[in-house]
């Protein structure tokens, strides 16, 4: 009924090429190496954490061994991950629209449209994700991505084991599921 | 600004905090992200898919992105300075983490940075997962004096590379490794260029975008 809003929709159907994509990420992993380092996101999460703790007054930076190793300021590898959420915004409204929802629907074909029990996976799947990218030093970023870029044998040992579990893990949760 | 010494002192930084470094570091992370979010790497449904071996689009995208960047990087390496760090191997604790992440992966539908993408498209349980990161991470680095000394101290090789590891030039090994990855993203495109298969598609065409 109305064509504009037919050919947005017509185009948010639409991915990019894995083809140009992974052309594009390869020459982004090369130009990020060329100015300052390695592309990663998981120390981040730390770095808020040692930013909230300020907050809440523990000064975990200080009492905490783990921390003591993690900066308080904003770096370049900060500002990557800044970066990271307004470029996601950017190409989405500039594509279409915001995509605001709360259950995906692959997940709704398989456990029902429960945002509660949705939310309890996605909050323990964030928990699982850092607490193992932060045991073995980096993420699908830091030590694949990068990391196996830059030829280093620990990204070739994580992402064997992050693709291990997580297709074991993901042929769990769907089973007796087809589509 | 006002402490430039105090804060290049600080443990762990990366890529310095002058004007230069945020700046640079924010166009790059902008670029990252709208990569991510175009190519479908921050949808639940890609993620999952992969994981389950129906849709390997992802799995393409970051193998292409590894061989382009390591070659890349090693040219970089040859003809000027490039700030290439190689992180440490600990067989242990990068196993145990990898093996913890991966069953994360497959219950968020989104790793670390692809949780922030999608957060920032809207996308709730995305937000979610962000949340309970910083509490993985915070119970991590609570954890980490009882955890260190069993996972990351033994079997602890520091920071070794493929090129060390073979004792050859590392243009050369990231040529070969390339070429290796190119050919199995070839082969993955086979699989899912089979009749049947949706690869590169959304769910139900037809509806609300929403994944």
């Amino acid at each position: 009924m109305n064509g504009h809003l037919e050919d947005s929709s017509r185009q948010q159907q639409r991915w990019m090429s894995w083809v140009y994509g992974g052309i594009l990420l390869g020459l982004l992993n090369t130009f990020a190496v060329a100015t300052y380092g390695a592309l990663g996101v998981s120390r981040n999460y730390a770095v808020v954490d040692g930013w909230l703790s300020g907050l809440l007054g523990l000064d975990f930076a200080s009492t905490n061994s783990y921390m003591s190793g993690i900066p308080s300021a904003i770096d370049w590898l900060f500002m990557v991950n800044v970066g990271m959420v307004i470029g996601g915004f950017l190409a989405t409204v500039i594509k279409g629209k915001l995509n605001v929802r709360s259950v995906p629907r692959l997940w709704v074909s398989r456990f029902g449209d429960s945002k509660p029990k949705r939310f309890a996976a996605a909050f323990a799947g964030g928990f699982l994700l850092l607490f193992g990218a932060r045991l073995a030093g980096g993420c699908t970023s830091g030590l694949v991505l990068s990391g196996i870029a830059q030829l280093a044998l620990a990204g070739f040992v994580f992402a064997v084991a992050i693709m291990a579990s997580g297709i074991v893990t993901a042929r769990l949760l769907y089973r007796r599921q087809s589509s | 600004m006002t402490a430039p010494l105090a804060i290049a002192a600080q443990a762990g930084i990366v890529g310095g905090t002058d004007a230069r470094a945020i700046i640079i570091g924010l166009l790059t992370g902008i670029a990252f992200g709208a990569i991510l979010q175009r190519t479908g790497a921050s949808s639940y449904h890609m993620i999952v898919n992969m994981l389950r071996l129906k849709d390997l689009t992802i799995m393409k995208l970051l193998f292409l992105g590894i061989a382009v960047g390591s070659v890349g990087m090693y040219v970089v390496n040859a003809v000027d300075t490039a700030h290439i760090g190689i992180a440490p191997v600990y067989l242990l604790g990068i196993a145990v983490g990898g093996l913890v992440f991966g069953v994360g992966w497959a219950l968020a539908g989104y790793c670390p940075g692809t949780a922030l993408v999608a957060m920032s498209e809207g996308k709730a349980d995305a937000a979610i997962t962000v949340l309970g990161g910083l509490a993985g991470a915070a119970t991590l680095a609570v954890s980490w004096d009882y955890l260190k000394p069993v996972l990351v101290d033994p079997l602890n090789y520091g920071g070794k590379s493929l090129y060390d590891a073979l004792g050859v030039n590392p243009l050369l090994v990231a040529l070969v490794l390339a070429a290796a990855l190119i050919a199995f993203v070839i082969y993955l495109d086979r699989i899912d260029s089979r009749p049947g298969r949706q690869a590169g598609k959304r769910l139900d065409p037809t509806a609300r975008p929403e994944l």
